[in-house]
């Protein structure tokens, strides 16, 4: 939870940034011993530094993005124990952190199963449902809004979401289609159109099917909490993220489909334009609004359709980049870090990243070629990412080592370096492992 | 006229690709005229796509308006020959892997520069490439694959051609984490990152 200080309204962008990283920092952990302590501040202080790029005495690496499911599956967990079995997790975690003392804490993603079985959920599937048990969650691509629709998401992207979205993409919710248009509820007799579907068996039914999966998601919540301050009790420090996506990507990988957005490029080019200008100000108040609710100093950015392949430096000027800036300088002045996953390449990109205030973003690359990341970003902005997963997966510990080297030689006299990879992979090495998280302390 | 056809499908203008197309066939113009026209077309596409000046939208919108003119002209056409053909392709997306985009264009740019083009389409397991190369007689296979669980199902894939006797068929293999490390990983016999380097790469293979 963050407080704004009483002065906020007088506060810059980068002292309120400085306020929220403050709050992070000085979070309340209780170590179990003074060693842990010592270790904890170290680490936290020098993951401060970078984030403020100001000197410190060594780049850091961070393993989460490439290896938080190795780390587990390496003491043989499986892809269902992610979805459904959360305790398992806690052990293989602990080990990890005490055996390889990562420069920050690791977590793995853990996904509510148990939740998704009494909801229905379609959007993805996961092992021990209809995937074998060595696979986590592989999402399925549908078209959740048809391409009439985008008048009515337009008009109101919330009740779009509440009334069309969510019934499609959790069956058990469909009964949501029920409810009134909220704003409209306002003289005497309203009453009875906000309570109607409340008294109706299916929406009843509905109900008590939300809560019993709240039931399950605060166990899952519950197990994954404890194992997190274990891991900080232990000297590690984390840095919560809230996920997001940007106005295009929230249409196009959920609502329309890839192909579904890519056409409207050209089919309806006006409703997606309409459609991504909707969603700013909802982003905005929510984004917002989960960053002081967790806590968390970043928005973590999944960038997709975006990417260099996907589409023209116009397209990407005229459907992308122009609403996700505006996002992306509203969490700015609001002191919130965009933390940007470049998912394949961004090429073509660096000048618009470039546009962004100082210090505003980290940017994770995965593909990208580096040497002009470093020329173009890294004075401005935190760099990471790009060691491939294909390398972990099947290249030899030297190649590992040698890789890891040349980036971080790469990025010596960049103010800001985290050395990270570029996309999760499930199986590696511990030697390799060590290779990549030892490049930084040479 | 059919100029003004390939004008249409260059500059993306859908809902006229189907209006010219018929009204080119109400003024008693062959089929195979028209068919003309559209190759034209998606070669000015290919050539765009290829210096980097189309994307996928417009791959698959091209792909779509072909689709849509060849619906139209086929119960008026004799089968398609294919003797005229570069030589014979099977492409899939590995199993357990469903990402098409890529694989798709891959396809479309093969069957661009005149290879016949069999498209199994996702999550293909091993023995339904061999068979389809066995079926076909196809002398190159392409594997698409981008998740990181694509590895073990390529390799297999190029295994079960060897375990089939068939080492004298090609296997190229590409798509987002896939390199020369996955290559060797698999043994197939060579990997493209792009799908101008699969053209190339099955050019350099008849
Ligand atoms: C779009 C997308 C999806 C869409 C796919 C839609 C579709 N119909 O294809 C959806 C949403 C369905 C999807 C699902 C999943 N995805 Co996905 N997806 C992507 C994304 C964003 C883009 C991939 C793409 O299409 N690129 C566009 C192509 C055209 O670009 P390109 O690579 O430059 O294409 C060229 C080359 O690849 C080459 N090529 C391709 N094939 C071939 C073949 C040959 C023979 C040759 C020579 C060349 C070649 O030629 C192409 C054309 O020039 C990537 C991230 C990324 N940017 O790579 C993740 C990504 C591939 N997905 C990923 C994941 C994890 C998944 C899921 C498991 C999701 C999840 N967590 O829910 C599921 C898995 C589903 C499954 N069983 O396959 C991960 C894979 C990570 C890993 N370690 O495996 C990625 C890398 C994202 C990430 N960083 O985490 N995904």
């Amino acid at each position: 939870m963050f407080v704004r200080p009483d002065n906020w309204n007088e506060m810059s962008p980068l002292e309120r940034r400085s306020a929220r990283l403050d709050a992070w920092q000085n979070a309340p952990v209780q170590f179990v011993n003074p060693e842990a302590e010592a270790a904890y501040k170290v680490r936290i202080e020098r993951l401060r530094k970078i984030y403020d790029m100001e000197p410190h005495d060594r780049p850091i690496a961070d393993p989460f993005m490439g290896a938080s499911e190795y780390i587990v599956r390496r003491k043989g967990v499986q892809g269902t124990d992610l979805v459904y079995n959360h305790e398992k997790l806690r052990e293989p975690l602990l080990e990890f952190h005490r055996e390889f003392q990562p420069d920050v804490a690791v977590g793995v993603l853990p996904y509510p199963g148990r939740s998704w079985d009494l909801l229905d959920f379609k959007l993805y599937l996961w092992g021990g449902q209809k995937l074998p048990d060595n696979l986590v969650i592989q999402a399925v691509e549908g078209e959740y809004m048809m391409p009439d629709e985008y008048a009515d998401f337009i008009a109101d992207p919330t009740a779009f979401w509440l009334k069309q979205y969510l019934p499609r993409a959790y069956g058990a919710l469909a009964p949501l289609a029920m409810l009134p248009d909220f704003p409209k509820i306002s003289e005497s007799v309203d009453t009875i159109d906000l309570l109607l579907p409340f008294g109706m068996p299916p929406f009843q039914e509905m109900l008590h099917k939300m809560m019993e999966a709240g039931n399950e998601l605060m166990k899952t919540l519950g197990i994954v909490g404890q194992t997190g301050a274990m891991i900080a009790a232990e000297g590690f420090p984390a840095m919560g993220l809230n996920i997001v996506k940007t106005p295009f990507d929230y249409l196009g990988d959920t609502l329309r489909g890839t192909k579904g957005i890519l056409m409207d490029m050209y089919r309806r080019p006006n409703e997606l334009l309409a459609a991504c200008e909707a969603y700013v100000p909802v982003l905005i108040k929510s984004i917002v609004g989960s960053c002081d609710r967790s806590g968390a100093p970043t928005a973590f950015y999944v960038l997709h359709k975006g990417a260099d392949a996907f589409m023209s430096q116009a397209q990407f000027e005229k459907f992308y980049w122009p609403t996700w800036k505006q996002v992306m300088m509203a969490l700015y002045e609001e002191g919130i870090i965009s933390y940007l996953f470049i998912e394949g390449s961004y090429n073509k990109r660096l000048e618009n990243l470039a546009q962004m205030p100082d210090k505003s973003l980290v940017c994770h690359f995965d593909q990208t070629d580096m040497g002009p990341v470093k020329e173009i970003l890294s004075d401005k902005f935190i760099i990471t990412g790009n060691v491939p997963a294909s390398l972990m997966s099947a290249g030899t510990t030297d190649e590992v080592r040698a890789y890891c080297d040349n980036l971080v030689e790469l990025f010596e006299d960049a103010p800001a370096y985290i050395l990270a990879h570029g996309c999760y992979f499930e199986n590696t090495t511990d030697d390799k492992l060590r290779a990549f998280m030892d490049a930084v302390k040479k | 006229m059919s100029q003004e056809l390939i004008d249409a499908i260059t500059e993306m203008r859908e809902e006229d690709v189907v209006a010219i197309t018929n009204q080119l066939l109400d003024e008693g113009v062959a089929p195979t005229d028209i068919l003309m026209a559209c190759k034209q077309a998606m070669d000015v596409i290919g050539k765009r796509f290829e210096e980097g000046d189309a994307f996928i939208p417009e791959l698959i919108l091209a792909g779509e308006m072909m689709t849509s003119v060849t619906d139209i002209l086929k119960p008026r056409m004799a089968e398609e020959s294919t003797s005229d053909k570069l030589g014979k392709i099977v492409i899939g997306t590995v199993q357990g892997d469903i990402h098409d985009i890529a694989k798709d264009i891959v396809a479309f740019m093969l069957d661009l520069n005149g290879f016949d083009v069999t498209d199994l389409g996702v999550d293909v397991p091993p023995e339904k490439f061999v068979e389809t190369v066995q079926d076909t007689g196809a002398t190159i296979v392409g594997l698409s694959g981008f998740l990181t669980l694509a590895f073990d199902p390529m390799k297999d894939t190029v295994a079960a051609f060897k375990a089939a006797g068939l080492d004298d068929v090609k296997i190229m293999i590409g798509g987002g984490q896939i390199d020369e490390n996955i290559r060797q990983y698999t043994g197939a016999n060579a990997y493209g990152r792009d799908a101008m380097a699969a053209v190339d790469l099955a050019k350099s293979w008849v």
